[in-house]
């Protein structure tokens, strides 16, 4: 079809095209080479296989916004299509008399059956519309409806080329790209019909229809479709749409770890600061997190310190601004930017501090980005360099270091509660026990808490269940200062677990806290205790089960909901055993819209229940008890309304947010124990020393 | 310049004190770093920050754990750490203010920092006796130190925010209220890094100084009167709190 | 050797503070139990130490007297004590005789105790330590003995008198001093005076964190009260020192002290414990502030203040 001058000038338009799109590859996987290891993978092809699969499916993309995720099928299939469109019309351009209409009856090299011919037109055709289509909604959602899911709160920190609108400048580029390319392909389609409509290529018949046939329009077209490929494949390498092939391979290259297992703070076998403080003190995946994401704002919508209006965190804006750092020290001419920290770069201080580390970021987005192990890398480094503190997380630091505990409370007031129960609690460090019981700080010295806590070793005693505390040997787990960024400290409370452990005889841990829960299960290993770690509430179903507990009181005047906590909900999947048990209670259940892997954090996780401030506006627990209070008028009854817990801070929260909302007499938040407690009908009254103390 | 910070290991009051026979028990009890030296330590660091010099830390140890304290000092920026065996953990400030100065005697200090007070100060501090024994001027309740040349500008702090600025030659000791800015937090990981490398030099105690005190009697305090405990969800405590008040029209 | 009681009285801007009026009043009564003489010792200069109680005053009159400066109070009371060989030497546990106390017992190699709450006919001193939770009772040896004694320990009225001083030099050279007094340091000037308020919100370590520190401003605005503060909180640079109630703060004795998260070691009750209702809300069910303290509570300090919040 093409003239020989046509060829050569494709040719070369061609080969510059490919130049630039490769330098940009290039300076990608340069900058990415330049990361810092990342805990090892195993099994990449496999990883990258299922991947695949996943994106062919589009799984990932479905865990939220349903139907904006159906019209990316659009855009995603379509792309998909026009690849192999953009070869085949490149093919009709090269090889003579190659021409792909009517079931291939002008083709002068029949080695295609018309099925495959048929086929392949029908669905350039139809996803040239879907693509037209979709698109369209794209371009409509970010310029004229201006979903405000696409920007930023005013206090989060971005690159001052995203502020002036970077990413609209990369949509509308890509989207006025994808508009002329199909168009102009679809029109081309339609000038080639010269006997008219075929019917395997319905949108082109129809354009026939007005156009007509034209020679010169087929080559005209074929021109003006192609030239913006090659214009817009090097684009692409220096925009938010590597997204398009990174976010796949990043997908496939995600981490293999569990959840709940941080990566070391620094690589393993390596002798360098801990933590990131420039851009390649992340690990390689994680700067090329930055490639993949194409800022669709998932994780900003879950994310509970992104909630509030003056909220300065928004881990889409950490990638995006990780990205433009990159862009302008290698295709831009600042090299010395990447010298830059990056909590003047990429986020902002206060917005380091305020991530609560619930996963709903990382569990939501699509092509496996952590932005959260990059906040978590950043505090690392910035508490071995110095940085100032929040005094409530110093004070807290402080203690856990001289104490054990957050609360600056003696070691030995730890086993104080078990010292007032009726039936003493074992020393699981003085005889053996079947369990070892770690209760965790909150649980052992918050007097608000402490009720809840002998109310488990009552039931445990009720049922038969042999277990022991370490009293003062128990420190802290460490989840949550390993998550403000301490690794020291974390590795010293470790050790004085482990060692402490190493003193009790036991055969498994159970816990009541979900974030001691997480750490010794899945971090432990890592520092040699490996043990076989329970939550509370699978002990229980097991006791129901096997009829070691029954319930003697059904609460079938109880209306509840249930709050799963990040840190046995999204990051252990313990989603069963608690609805297992309000089910055995016989209560009314009501589900609220964000469960399971789902829910929606407290806001007091990643040390954020030490920090005194925060951002002005709605706090997320707020809107929870709001999100439960709606579930409940959905099935309007007399009954009691319960918000049920089964973490110490949620308990600590919600009841504050219950508060906050005016919302008493209509919500009551309980631990899921009190519930048990009252259904297994507990014989002898729990006698408050307390009251007695005070009395006297 | 040589800057000495002379430092306390008592008995912690976050748990509730037992006493055996005149004295507390000291074997059931945590022992801590005086709070007040936390802030001479800060103080002492500041003033090498600003001036150069360096910051040696030295205590008596009582129980044998003194070495996680320095540890920690070093961390935040002391240079070097001394340990005076003492092992005897009812040793009183007389006696600690002793070993401490002759210790500090072969020191050259410019400056020895020590905490205002302590709260097992029973027979005074030992701010002010290790300052009697190197016959060197001693100024308390400081809040800031400047150093310039051979003498420095302390603040010394009376009451509410009104106090006085004193010029004082060195060599001085200085007894520290609070240090010219919060102390600093040292990572555990540069603690746990100088545990690991660092020196501490073990000096034997010398010299003898007792406080003269004979115990007679050691307990908690006899209760004369007890505040009307309201009982309660913290609901039900404030609206009895707001009640009172607006029943004596304070609200 | 003597059985005189040598009480050393402090004053700030030529008003003598209440602690020297309680040492004399106590000190007579020791003198007169051990058939001595209560003697109050006063430094400064162009100074009238004419308002004690005591059976004599010693007023020692220089220039390098007239503010405080604890080597050149130190040489000239060492030397008055070397001469006159008391019984017992009495200071206030406070910011100058802090200073002074345990230097003259290392001086002097004479024992003395600090935190004394009250002292018997025998000397046997009982010493408030461990912030408040222990008691001692301690008897010194020897035949003379230094005390510093907590302000507020003994009634201001028994030291107060007529008795006409009497006015003497140095007995010790006073030049060539090493520590030169520069100049006074004023509470900076625009904030609030906590003495004159009638109703204080007063917080402390309990508050946990700097940010902490606007709800108790809030519930202080909703009662019309100022916030005051305990002295961690002021160390932690988290209040002015202007703020501080206590031995190194200030002393207060409103119509209200609501006090969040203190527990009430000695040297804060110095300064509050004359105020007409003290109402206290503390976890810790042992902390001795509810000795103190009209009414009492151990629930969370948050959760009381918000709801009163809501309750105003």
């Amino acid at each position: 079809m093409l003239t020989t001058i046509e060829r050569i000038a494709f040719i070369v338009l061609a080969l510059t095209s490919a130049g630039f799109a490769i330098h940009g590859i290039k300076t990608i996987v340069d900058s990415v080479r330049k990361g810092r290891s990342a805990p090892e993978l195993k099994n990449i092809p496999a990883s990258l296989i299922k991947a695949g699969i996943m994106v062919l499916f589009q799984q990932t993309i479905f865990k939220a916004r349903k139907i904006l995720s159906t019209i990316h099928l659009g855009l995603f299939f379509g792309l998909i299509t026009y690849a192999f469109v953009n070869l085949v019309d490149i093919l009709e351009g090269f090889i003579p008399g190659f021409d792909l209409v009517y079931g291939g009856k002008h083709l002068t090299f029949p080695f295609l059956p018309s099925g495959i011919i048929n086929a392949f037109n029908l669905i350039a055709d139809v996803m040239s519309g879907a693509l037209l289509f979709s698109i369209t909604v794209f371009l409509v959602r970010r310029f004229i409806v201006k979903d405000k899911r696409l920007t930023y709160r005013e206090n989060v920190l971005l690159n001052p080329k995203v502020k002036a609108g970077g990413q609209n400048k990369d949509s509308l580029v890509v989207g006025v790209f994808v508009i002329l390319h199909v168009a102009a392909r679809l029109l081309g389609q339609a000038f080639r019909l010269t006997d008219g409509a075929d019917p395997f290529m319905p949108i082109a018949s129809f354009l026939n229809g007005i156009f007509g046939a034209s020679q010169t329009g087929v080559h005209v077209a074929w021109w003006i479709s192609l030239c913006w490929v090659l214009y817009i494949l090097p684009y692409i390498t220096r925009s938010k749409h590597t997204h398009f092939t990174v976010g796949p391979i990043n997908l496939g290259l995600a981490k293999q770890n569990p959840r709940g297992q941080l990566d070391p703070a620094v690589p393993a076998g390596e002798k360098i600061d801990p933590g990131a403080k420039f851009i390649h003190d992340l690990s390689w995946k994680r700067v090329l997190d930055s490639y993949a994401c194409v800022q669709c704002n998932r994780c900003q919508d879950v994310c509970p310190a992104n909630f509030a209006e003056g909220a300065s965190l928004s881990p889409s804006a950490l990638e995006v601004n990780k990205r433009y750092l990159i862009k302008e020290a290698t295709f831009g001419s600042h090299p010395e930017r990447l010298l830059l920290p990056l909590t003047e770069t990429v986020i902002s201080p206060e917005a380091v501090w305020a991530c609560t580390t619930c996963h709903a970021c990382v569990s939501v987005c699509p092509v496996g980005n952590e932005p959260m192990a990059d906040i978590i890398d950043i505090r690392r480094r910035m508490i071995v360099d110095g940085a100032e503190l929040d005094s409530g997380v110093q004070n807290a630091l402080q203690s856990l270091a001289t104490n054990g505990n957050w609360m600056s409370k003696g070691k030995r007031l730890r086993g104080r509660w078990a010292k007032e129960m009726e039936i003493p609690v074992k020393n699981a460090t003085e005889e053996p026990v079947e369990n070892l019981w770690f209760v965790g700080d909150t649980a052992s010295f918050d007097e608000r808490v402490v009720p809840n806590t002998k109310m488990v070793a009552r039931i445990f005693q009720q049922a038969g269940f042999d277990f022991g505390i370490m009293y003062q040997n128990e420190s802290n787990a460490g989840n949550d200062v390993r998550r403000v960024g301490e690794e020291g400290l974390f590795e010293q409370l470790v050790e004085q677990n482990i060692a402490a452990m190493g003193k009790a005889q036991f055969k498994q841990i159970v816990t009541t806290d979900p974030h001691s829960f997480n750490t010794l299960k899945n971090e432990y290993p890592q520092f040699g205790g490996k043990f076989d770690v329970k939550h509370y509430t699978s002990v229980l179903v097991k006791l129901f089960e096997e009829g070691k507990l029954t319930v003697k009181n059904p609460l079938s005047g109880y209306k509840v909901t249930f709050h799963d906590p990040c840190y046995l909900g999204r990051y252990n999947g313990g989603f069963t055993a608690p609805r297992k048990l309000l089910e055995l209670m016989g209560v009314e259940f009501n589900e609220m819209p964000r469960n399971c892997e789902n829910s929606f954090c407290c806001g007091a996780g990643g040390g954020q229940i030490w920090m005194g401030k925060v951002a002005p506006g709605e706090r997320p627990a707020e809107n929870r008890i709001k999100e439960a209070l709606t579930t409940f008028e959905k099935n309007p009854s007399d009954k009691k309304q319960l918000f049920i817990v089964t973490c110490p801070k949620d308990m600590i929260m919600y009841s504050d947010a219950v508060k906050t909302t005016g919302n008493e007499g209509k919500i009551e938040v309980r631990d899921l124990i009190q519930l048990i407690a009252e259904a297994v009908g507990l014989e002898a009254p729990i006698i408050s020393l307390e009251t007695e103390a005070v009395a006297s | 310049m040589n800057i000495v910070v002379a430092i306390k290991h008592i008995p912690s009051i976050a748990d509730d004190l037992p006493v055996k026979g005149n004295n507390v028990d000291f074997d059931s009890v945590d022992f801590v770093l005086n709070e007040f030296d936390e802030q001479s330590i800060e103080q002492a660091v500041l003033v090498k920050e600003a001036v150069g010099g360096t910051v040696t830390v030295v205590g008596v140890d009582m129980i044998g754990e003194l070495d996680a304290v320095l540890h920690l000092a070093l961390a935040k920026g002391a240079d070097k750490a001394v340990k005076i065996t003492g092992d005897d953990p009812a040793a009183d400030s007389h006696q600690q203010a002793k070993w401490l100065a002759e210790a500090i005697k072969g020191m050259s200090a410019d400056i020895v920092f020590a905490g205002v007070q302590a709260s097992n100060d029973l027979d005074g501090q030992i701010g002010p006796m290790i300052a009697a024994h190197l016959d060197m001027p001693y100024i308390g309740g400081v809040s800031s130190v400047e150093v310039a040349g051979d003498s420095a500008m302390v603040n010394k702090e009376f009451a509410g925010g009104v106090g006085a600025k004193y010029s004082v030659s060195l060599p001085m000791v200085v007894g520290v209220q609070a240090a010219s800015k919060p102390p600093r937090y040292a990572p555990i990981s540069k603690v746990r890094q100088v545990a690991q490398t660092a020196t501490i030099e073990k000096i034997a105690p010398s010299g003898e100084a007792g406080a003269g005190l004979t115990f007679k009697k050691m307990a908690p305090p006899v209760v004369t009167g007890h505040a009307e405990m309201f009982t309660g969800s913290s609901k039900e405590v404030a609206a009895k709190i707001v009640e009172l008040l607006k029943s004596k029209g304070l609200a | 050797m003597s059985n005189d009681i040598f009480v050393i009285t402090e004053h700030m801007d030529e008003k003598f503070s209440d602690v020297s009026f309680e040492m004399v009043g106590k000190a007579k009564e020791l003198a007169s139990a051990l058939g001595g003489q209560a003697v109050a010792v006063a430094l400064g200069s162009g100074l009238s130490a004419n308002g004690f109680a005591s059976d004599s005053t010693i007023y020692v009159d220089g220039a390098n007297l007239a503010q405080f400066n604890p080597e050149a109070y130190g040489k000239v009371i060492e030397a008055l004590v070397k001469e006159k060989s008391p019984r017992l030497v009495m200071f206030g546990w406070t910011a100058t005789g802090m200073d002074l106390a345990a230097w003259l017992s290392a001086r002097l190699g004479k024992p003395c105790a600090a935190y004394v709450k009250n002292i018997g006919a025998d000397l046997t001193m009982t010493c408030q330590i461990y912030g408040g939770k222990m008691s001692a009772d301690v008897s010194p040896d020897g035949d003379m003995a230094i005390a510093a004694v907590l302000a507020g320990s003994f009634p201001v009225e028994a030291g107060q008198g007529s008795t006409a001083a009497t006015q003497i030099e140095s007995p010790v050279a006073l030049d060539g001093l090493k520590i030169k007094f520069v100049e006074a340091i004023k509470p900076a000037a625009g904030d609030v005076d906590i003495t004159a308020q009638t109703k204080l919100v007063s917080i402390g370590r309990g508050i946990g964190s700097k940010d902490n520190v606007e709800l108790a401003e809030e519930l202080a605005k909703k009662l019309g009260a100022t916030v005051s503060s305990s002295r961690p909180v002021v160390d932690a640079g988290w209040m002015p020192r202007t703020r501080q109630v206590g031995k190194s703060g200030l002393k207060v004795k409103p119509k209200l002290y609501l006090m969040l998260g203190i527990s009430g070691a000695p040297e804060h009750l110095e300064g509050m414990k004359g105020a007409e209702l003290i109402i206290a809300i503390n976890t810790d069910k042992k902390a001795p502030i509810f000795n103190v303290a009209h009414y009492g509570s151990t629930a969370d300090l948050f959760e009381v203040a918000e709801a009163m919040l809501e309750l105003l």
